[in-house]
């Protein structure tokens, strides 16, 4: 899949902006400061109806635009986006509304998504534009906190799979429920016999979750294992990717906990079709964490405090792996997000690539540049085009940017 | 400091106007204006009809819908069947089943649905008194038509475990699509719970 054009209007330091663009790779270079991170943002934020960068979205609007006096500030994102089956039209709006009577005075702001010009629900913006996405931030997959591992597994799946969003949605509404619940009981308030109805659709939504994660895992370590030990390391190094499922209470820090929870991905791994044993050892799980969790007002175990880690030559590559481990590792993950998007959903997704080139060496760098080659569009973004080969800056099509504006050239 | 040149008297209908869900400041003296203007008699049958509104209805005892007799109308109505109940959270729910002339069974409206989040739980609905009527009463079936949301469902799952004892059967209404619409538009979830629950097609 490829986008044909992109809009822009009042979008971060761009006022307008009409882009058509062409298949291939399009490298974007320019200076600092001049709006080619934006721009992958805009597509980005388009794909998964979230910023990589930005804390709030309303942070999103052209800063000029949002401090005018004006009453109604509308940012708004258009692609036209060319599908294997079809083409479409997809939008975002982000609407910033003076509200002099307002009880809290100032501004109101609210986001609405377009498909074809029918206003839809943002959650089934989803997978009408496929993504994939390689930041310089993306090292800290491999080192940071679970959430972002976590947040990670949910945007890559929900663009591809409509019905885990919507039942990641309503098991965090559950949850959400369940431990109101718990706090109202510590309190001595509610009563105990709702508990078990909150728990059940826990169960139900959360058992869902933990398969399908456990089936996208296993996917993407398979590929991103051999993409490693093939292309990447020549036979030298092996990488492998576990899924550490949250199905008991466990701190998840120290290496005995680790083992336990790979384990039990392991074994839900081998279980995705057998609905029944994962909403049983989900169940036992849960009622194992009772007594704690009654105290702690908190549910302790489910797919929500789930991780995964990389594991190289059999050791944790966080903590023993040198800064070049890590960076081969995420790039295998990347490609193998790649290959399996492509994969399930029979369209090759349009990859976003922000200053990640600079990072790589010579052998990996060319490596990612055979796979951009089998993709129908991909967006790069560097300081100085000199990084790459003539070969590639001969089939690629190059864009300057500077202040807003997006010019066409040729180097 | 500006003077409010407002006299008092309008000044206080458009604060009242203003306290309204779904209504601006704008909004509450336009109203404010229009009522000024308009007849005498405009303004008198809409502070009749506030008075009325609170003075003269209450829950009914047995339903609890909102009612002028109590117990009520529905409730009253020996021509309905009384041995089916339907449950549901508002009153509004059921001047909607109602409007749909296909049932003609009895009520009970909880006032509401089970959501610990927002502090109501089993305890603030009209819970209690369903089971007793129920227990008390001839029912041969209760549809639990509480709504199709998480806390809905919820609630309805609830009632069927507190009722599941008395040996009535228990209903849930039918999810799936509406009249009129197009499979093409329809969400997943809304479609696999329609061919869930498909039935026979008979002539």
């Amino acid at each position: 899949m490829h986008i044909r054009h992109l809009s822009l209007t009042n979008f971060r330091n761009y006022g307008r902006l009409e882009l058509d663009l062409p298949l291939g790779p399009i490298l974007l270079h320019g200076d600092n400061a001049q709006g080619k991170t934006n721009l992958l943002e805009a597509i980005y934020y388009l794909a998964t109806t979230r910023s990589p960068h930005a804390d709030q979205d309303a942070q999103l609007i052209n800063w000029i635009a949002a401090q005018s006096e004006e009453p109604i500030v509308v940012c708004r994102l258009v692609a036209d986006v060319a599908a294997a089956a079809e083409k479409r039209q997809i939008e975002m709006r982000l609407i910033q509304e003076v509200n002099l009577s307002g009880r809290n005075g100032g501004r109101t702001f609210r986001r609405e998504a377009l498909v074809n010009r029918r206003k839809v629900r943002l959650m089934d913006l989803l997978g009408k534009l496929q993504v994939v996405q390689f930041l310089p931030e993306d090292m800290q997959l491999v080192t940071g906190p679970p959430g972002n591992r976590r947040r990670y597994m949910d945007i890559t799946l929900c663009q591809i799979d409509p019905i885990y969003c919507r039942q990641l949605s309503q098991y965090n509404k559950i949850l959400e429920q369940r431990n109101a619940l718990l706090r109202r009981l510590a309190e001595g308030r509610g009563k105990r016999d709702v508990l078990p109805i909150f728990t059940e659709k826990l169960i139900k939504l959360g058992s869902e979750i933990f398969r399908r994660r456990a089936m996208f895992l296993a996917n993407l370590a398979r590929e991103t294992h051999r993409i490693h030990y093939e292309e990447l390391t020549e036979g030298k190094e092996t990488v492998r990717l576990g899924y550490l499922p949250r199905l008991q209470e466990n701190g998840g820090r120290r290496a005995d906990e680790l083992i336990a929870l790979e384990q039990l991905g392991e074994w839900l791994q081998s279980h995705v079709d057998d609905a029944d044993a994962v909403q049983a050892r989900f169940e036992q799980a849960l009622a194992a964490a009772l007594p704690t969790d009654m105290v702690r007002c908190t549910t302790s175990v489910g797919p929500h405090r789930d991780d995964w880690r990389f594991w190289i030559n059999g050791r944790n590559l966080a903590s023993y792996g040198s800064r070049g481990q890590q960076r081969s590792a995420i790039l295998a993950l990347k490609l193998a997000e790649i290959h399996w998007m492509t994969k399930i959903s029979n369209e090759t997704p349009v990859l976003l690539l922000d200053e990640v080139v600079a990072e790589l060496d010579e052998h990996r760098r060319a490596l990612l540049l055979t796979y951009i080659k089998e993709l129908h569009q991909a967006l790069l973004t560097a300081t100085d085009p000199g990084m790459f080969t003539k070969d590639f800056l001969r089939q690629a099509t190059t864009m300057a940017v500077e202040n807003g504006r997006v010019i066409p050239d040729k180097i | 400091m500006a003077t409010n040149v407002l006299p008092r008297p309008v000044q206080r209908l458009i604060d009242e106007f203003a306290r309204l869900p779904g209504i601006g400041p704008k909004s509450a003296a336009r109203l404010t204006f229009y009522l000024l203007r308009a007849a005498d008699d405009q303004a008198f049958d809409l502070s009749d009809a506030l008075r009325e509104l609170k003075e003269r209805t209450r829950f009914c005892s047995v339903c609890f819908n909102i009612t002028e007799e109590d117990p009520c109308l529905v409730c009253e109505d020996l021509g309905r069947d009384r041995t089916l109940l339907c449950v549901v959270e508002e009153p509004l729910d059921v001047v909607a089943i109602e409007r749909s002339r296909a049932y003609h069974g009895l009520y009970h409206v909880l006032h509401g649905a089970i959501s610990p989040v927002e502090g109501v739980g089993p305890e603030d609905l009209r819970i209690a008194e369903l089971v007793e009527r129920v227990q008390k009463g001839n029912f041969k079936e209760i549809i639990l038509a509480t709504n199709p949301t998480l806390e809905g469902e919820s609630t309805a799952l609830y009632l069927q475990r507190r009722l599941a004892g008395l040996n009535i059967r228990l209903t849930r209404l039918a999810r799936g699509l509406p009249v009129g619409g197009d499979l093409e538009y329809t969400d997943e979830i809304t479609l696999g719970r329609a061919l869930e629950g498909r039935q026979e097609f008979k002539e």
